[in-house]
């Protein structure tokens, strides 16, 4: 079977136990404002760009059949992509010679996901790593998702699952015999603010994770910091308190902010939000935030 | 933990753990690191009276006497604070002029000296006037260089390009002596030994052998025994309490050591110094490696300790005073060796951990003390390296990837799981292999026994494929080197090529070794080393000087030149060239004779689109194995005149650039004259773009087994994988599936804040510089600059 895969990093080393490889699926129900791979959520491949890459040659401008491409728009160090002109013939990515515009997304079958992940086994098996499904969210590509975490535990590899439980409950718990670990993200409890900063309720998500919680005990609560949205007292004693009501041994870990995905709002038109502060927290600061838990 | 069972006293760990830095130490590495630094002439013009003084005598004779001389007449001093004593010179760094080798590059350059950009040294008036009063015209047609020069300079030059022959004009050095049989006998104990081995042995040119090593060894014993008086009659006119009982140590101290073996940790300290400082004084040579300390220098360690006589601070304390001692001693290169070899390293290695005879884990007390040093000091020497096995404790992993973190490249980390059977595959007993410590830089050897002649040459295979697409014709300079198989748009096929690339390497692999064979022959003949061969095992009991087959093992080492530009040729000629055809054999050869001027987008795409040596992709790291592999079976056809074995090594330290500046642009994407890719079995720069783990897998694809003589990988991490206890534990892991890999050998440099600017500037070279943060995807270069400062801003935090 295939799915969408929008990258693969190895030596992954904050997704789970041990040197591990993620992969990135593409697709995700939720539109949270800080999201930092917003090329991961529509399912779509998409044309991407570097700006740092790319020598201002403008040979991609000249080879594109529908004009998609105009050099030196707002940004006169930018190639600005017109993303509803583009129909990704790959004709400029072809002739970029800088690799600087490559197409984001790539139609990719679950042996090959699995043999790019088997090639990191030996690090795997050395350090209690394996591999993580994040994205996205793999519960948007479920089957595909399903098809690569069986076909990794077929070679007794570690597996984990990165997911924002958004999705029918039934595809959820199909994972669970084939997953050592569910990363759950938990970003605000307050359901009106999360309809408002993800575009959706968090009642779904809330009873995905009351069912998972009774399938398995390897859950571990993840709340991404992010100022001014989650990254509050008040938003991560609530969480504390839900989870723990649920069950009281689960892990909760919080996310120092980073403020890394700017210039890939700009790639894409979007406008990035400003965000109460612009670093990530320091080590006091995160010590303070982790009190609360 | 019981005493009692605590072999190696590992129970001391966690009090190692709380020593602090010493102050007395931290004021005399100030002083150490900030002195001005003079040449000095002074063991030159003795040597020089030493020898008008012997004329007529054999040449090992000659050295002999000249060594003896220096030993007995060189001005000797005892600095304030110092704890161990003996220096080749009064003034701390000084470079040493040495005329038996070759003085011709002093010749030239003793005016830019004082102000070249790298490495200066003073001059002063009076040396420079007796440089060539009395240096200069004694030695014409006296030095190794000229004997060199004279007998084989025409065949070195025709090679050179592809094939640079080392060891032409300074001893060989490259050797760890029997620092643990010196230890256990003394001067007075070899001397003893050397009685009856000289009444075996009787024809005349043994006899000759036999007087020279007894000159030595009795100028050695003078030697300390200057100093053990010098010591005294300072500590008589000293009115400090402490300062008069410290110098009456180091006297008794020396005094010890001239009658019986030494007995104390602080003995055995002293003891083993003076060896490398006199060795230093018959050679003035890179790398004398002291190899094992951790190992011969535990039981005195532990004797001292379990007695009460020394308390674990003043064991560091020590310690760290023979860490200083080993950067007092500079080894004065050229304008253009210095720039290479910045900093003078000497190549002081000392090689920590692994495992003993019987598989278990060797690291003691005194490993995590001499670890201690190094995150106390940080200095350039010793070059440190540990060694890591399947059995080595998470305990000592964990340290040293703490003193890494610390930035100074050190410890270096190298595998016996790899070293031991490479090393038993030329040869070696595995007794000796698993014994096996390191020289200079990466060199891997077996201790006391060895003339492993490790840097003989260094073959650039990118220079050869250069010869081979190109007729014959050098880019640089247009002129022919002797040999043409063909030029690029005559081969049909990409296995013609192959034809053709192999028949240069043989061509130049036979002239190579010719010119090779000479300069061995020439050390025997023109620099007899009867102090060195005192202390390499089995030259005594052959009644054979060193340089001339004495030792147990001889091999020679030759480096191919550089894996990563090879693989990352011939993977772009095969996929552009031959399959795509998305370019003409005739316009790429265009491309490359104009220095890819006007095809700026053609290499553009050679970067970017064909695939690179170090991302784990099988059909172009398969290139870097098979020439690699090519390469060590064409030496394996070939002896050296000392009876040993050529094998391979893959590293050049930082020779990547100036074998860089020989090869013009290559297929790779690389400009003409710039640089190879670095340490050895290194990705090049920024092409790595997978990840460290890809890099790990790709190096293990290389048959570690054929590289005996050693290789060099490095690794850039940022600082917060060792600052962070998780994220040090991933690096622990990491540092175990190297082990698993069997890779022999890996270095990190943790990045600063400097190389973040310059990778802002420089993307290319930096595009491997992953950040790597929770479910976030991105490459250092990638993100916009104010984000990138965001990163600097915090990396300078960490440092
Ligand atoms: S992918 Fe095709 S349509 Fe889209 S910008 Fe590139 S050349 Fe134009
Ligand atoms: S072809 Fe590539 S390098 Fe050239 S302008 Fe377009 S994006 Fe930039």
């Amino acid at each position: 079977m295939t799915g969408t895969v929008f990258d693969i990093k190895r030596f992954a080393i904050h997704d789970g136990p041990g040197i591990r490889t993620s992969v990135f699926l593409k697709g995700c129900p939720l539109r949270c404002e800080w999201c930092q791979n917003p090329e991961g959520i529509p399912l779509d491949p998409i044309l991407w760009y570097f700006s740092s890459k790319c020598i201002k040659c403008g040979e991609c401008v000249k080879n594109c059949p529908v004009d998609a491409l105009t050099k030196g728009g707002q940004d006169p160090n930018y190639i600005e992509i017109d993303h509803d002109k583009c129909t990704l013939c790959g004709r400029c990515t072809d002739v970029c010679p800088t690799a600087a515009l490559s197409i984001t997304g790539e139609e990719k079958s679950t042996e090959w996901v699995a043999s790019e992940l088997l090639k990191d086994k030996v690090f795997y098996e050395k350090s209690g790593g394996g591999i993580t499904l994040t994205g996205g969210d793999p519960l948007y590509q479920h089957e595909f998702s399903l098809s690569i975490l069986k076909a990794i535990k077929e070679y007794d590899i570690h597996t984990a699952v990165e997911t924002a439980m958004f999705g029918m409950e039934e595809n959820l718990l199909k994972f669970v015999p084939f997953t050592d670990l569910f990363l759950v993200d938990f970003k605000i409890l307050d359901n009106d603010k999360h309809k408002v900063y993800t575009g959706v309720e968090n009642k779904l998500i809330k009873s995905n994770f009351e069912r998972l919680s009774k399938k398995t005990e390897n859950i571990l609560v993840r709340v991404p910091l992010i100022p001014g949205y989650t990254a509050t007292e008040e938003n991560i004693i609530n969480i504390r308190d839900y989870v723990y009501s649920i069950r009281a041994d689960i892990r909760i870990e919080l996310l120092n902010f980073n403020p890394l995905a700017r210039d890939k709002y700009k790639i894409l038109h979007k406008q990035y939000p400003t965000f109460q502060t612009n670093r990530s927290y320091s080590e006091e600061e995160m010590q303070s935030f982790n009190r609360f838990l | 933990m019981e005493v009692g069972f605590d072999k190696k006293l590992l129970g001391l760990i966690p009090k190692i753990e709380k020593l602090e830095p010493i102050t007395r130490i931290t004021q005399m590495k100030d002083i150490i690191i900030n002195n001005e630094r003079f040449l000095s002439l002074e063991q030159a013009l003795i040597i020089t009276d030493s020898y008008k003084r012997t004329e007529g005598k054999s040449r090992s004779l000659q050295r002999a006497e000249a060594l003896s001389d220096s030993l007995e007449l060189i001005t000797i001093n005892i600095d304030d604070d110092e704890l161990l004593v003996g220096n080749r010179t009064v003034g701390i760094r000084d470079g040493v002029v040495f005329p038996e080798a070759g003085i011709s590059w002093v010749e030239k350059e003793i005016d830019t000296l004082p102000f070249r950009a790298q490495d200066k040294f003073s001059v002063r008036n009076k040396d420079k006037v007796d440089f060539f009063e009395q240096i200069v015209p004694f030695w014409k047609g006296r030095t190794l260089e000229e004997y060199i020069n004279t007998n084989c300079g025409n065949e070195i030059s025709a090679i050179s390009g592809v094939v640079k022959i080392n060891q032409k004009d300074h001893a060989q050095g490259h050797i760890i002596p029997d620092v643990k049989g010196w230890l256990g006998k003394g001067p007075l104990g070899l001397l003893n030994e050397l009685e009856s081995h000289k009444s075996i042995n009787k024809d005349h040119q043994k006899a000759e052998f036999y007087e020279s090593v007894e000159i030595v060894l009795k100028g050695a014993l003078r030697f300390i025994e200057r100093y053990a008086v010098l010591a005294k009659s300072l500590a008589e006119i000293n009115s400090l309490n402490d300062s008069k009982q410290e110098l009456m140590t180091i006297s008794n101290t020396c005094n010890a050591i001239i009658r019986r073996p030494p007995e104390t940790f602080r003995e055995a300290l002293q003891s083993m110094w003076f060896l490398f400082v006199i060795l230093q004084m018959e050679s003035n040579a890179s790398s004398f490696s002291p190899g094992r300390i951790d190992q011969y220098l535990f039981p005195f360690f532990e004797k001292d300790i379990k007695d009460g006589e020394l308390s674990l601070s003043d064991a560091l304390e020590l310690l760290e005073a023979l860490h200083l001692n080993f950067n007092k001693i500079v080894y004065m290169r050229n304008s253009e060796g210095a720039r290479y070899f910045a900093g003078f390293p000497i190549g002081f290695n000392i090689s920590i951990g692994g495992q003993d005879e019987n598989g278990e884990d060797a690291a003691n007390a005194l490993t995590f003390l001499i670890l201690k040093a190094q995150e106390h000091l940080g200095l350039p020497q010793p070059n440190m390296t540990a060694r890591l096995y399947n059995g080595s404790s998470d305990e000592f992993i964990d340290t040293c990837s703490k003193v890494i973190g610390l930035g100074s490249g050190m410890p270096q980390i190298v595998n016996d799981e790899s070293i031991i059977p490479s090393l038993q595959r030329v040869g070696i007993s595995k007794k000796d292999a698993v014994d096996y410590g390191l020289v200079g830089c990466v060199e891997l050897s077996t201790q006391g026994n060895n003339l492993g002649w490790s840097d003989a040459a260094m073959f650039n295979l990118l220079k050869a494929l250069e010869l081979s697409i190109n007729d014959g014709v050098c880019l640089l300079t247009g002129e022919s080197k002797g040999f043409s198989a063909g030029a690029l748009e005559d081969f049909s096929s990409f296995d013609d090529l192959i034809d053709a690339y192999k028949k240069t390497i043989d061509f130049f692999v036979n002239k190579m070794m010719k010119a090779v064979e000479f300069v061995d022959r020439a050390h025997a003949v023109m620099m007899p080393s009867p102090f060195l061969s005192s202390v390499i095992k089995s030259c005594t009991e052959k009644g054979l000087d060193v340089t001339a087959g004495g030792a147990q093992y001889n091999l020679s080492g030759i480096q191919a030149i550089q894996v990563a530009n090879v693989a990352d040729s011939m993977a772009v000629l095969r996929q552009m060239v031959f399959s795509e055809k998305r370019i003409s054999k005739e316009e790429f050869i265009k491309a490359l004779r104009g220095n890819w001027k006007g095809y700026e987008s053609l290499r553009q795409s050679v970067i970017h689109k064909v695939p690179k040596y170090g991302n784990d992709v099988s059909w172009v790291d398969r290139f870097g194995t098979e020439w690699a592999d090519y390469f060590a079976h064409s030496l394996e056809n070939f002896q050296n005149i000392r009876g040993g074995r050529y094998h391979m090594g893959l590293y050049t330290v930082s020779a990547h650039v100036p074998m860089g500046k020989n090869v013009g642009a290559s297929p790779d994407g690389r400009f003409s004259g710039s640089p190879l890719a670095d340490g050895g079995v290194s990705p090049m720069y920024g092409q790595d773009i997978k990840g460290p783990t890809a890099v790990l897998n790709s190096v293990s694809k290389l048959k570690s087994n054929l590289a005996s003589n050693g290789t060099l990988l490095n690794l850039k991490f940022l600082p917060s994988f060792f600052t962070n206890k998780e994220d040090r534990e991933k690096f622990n892991q990491f540092l175990r599936t190297f082990v698993e890999l069997k890779i022999h050998h890996v270095q990190f440099n943790v990045v600063n804040k400097h190389d973040l600017l310059e990778a802002q500037k420089y993307p290319d070279k930096y595009k491997n510089l992953t950040i790597r943060v929770a479910g976030y995807t991105a490459y250092f270069t990638e993100l916009a600059k104010d984000l990138q400062n965001e990163i600097i801003e915090r990396t300078a935090h960490e440092m």
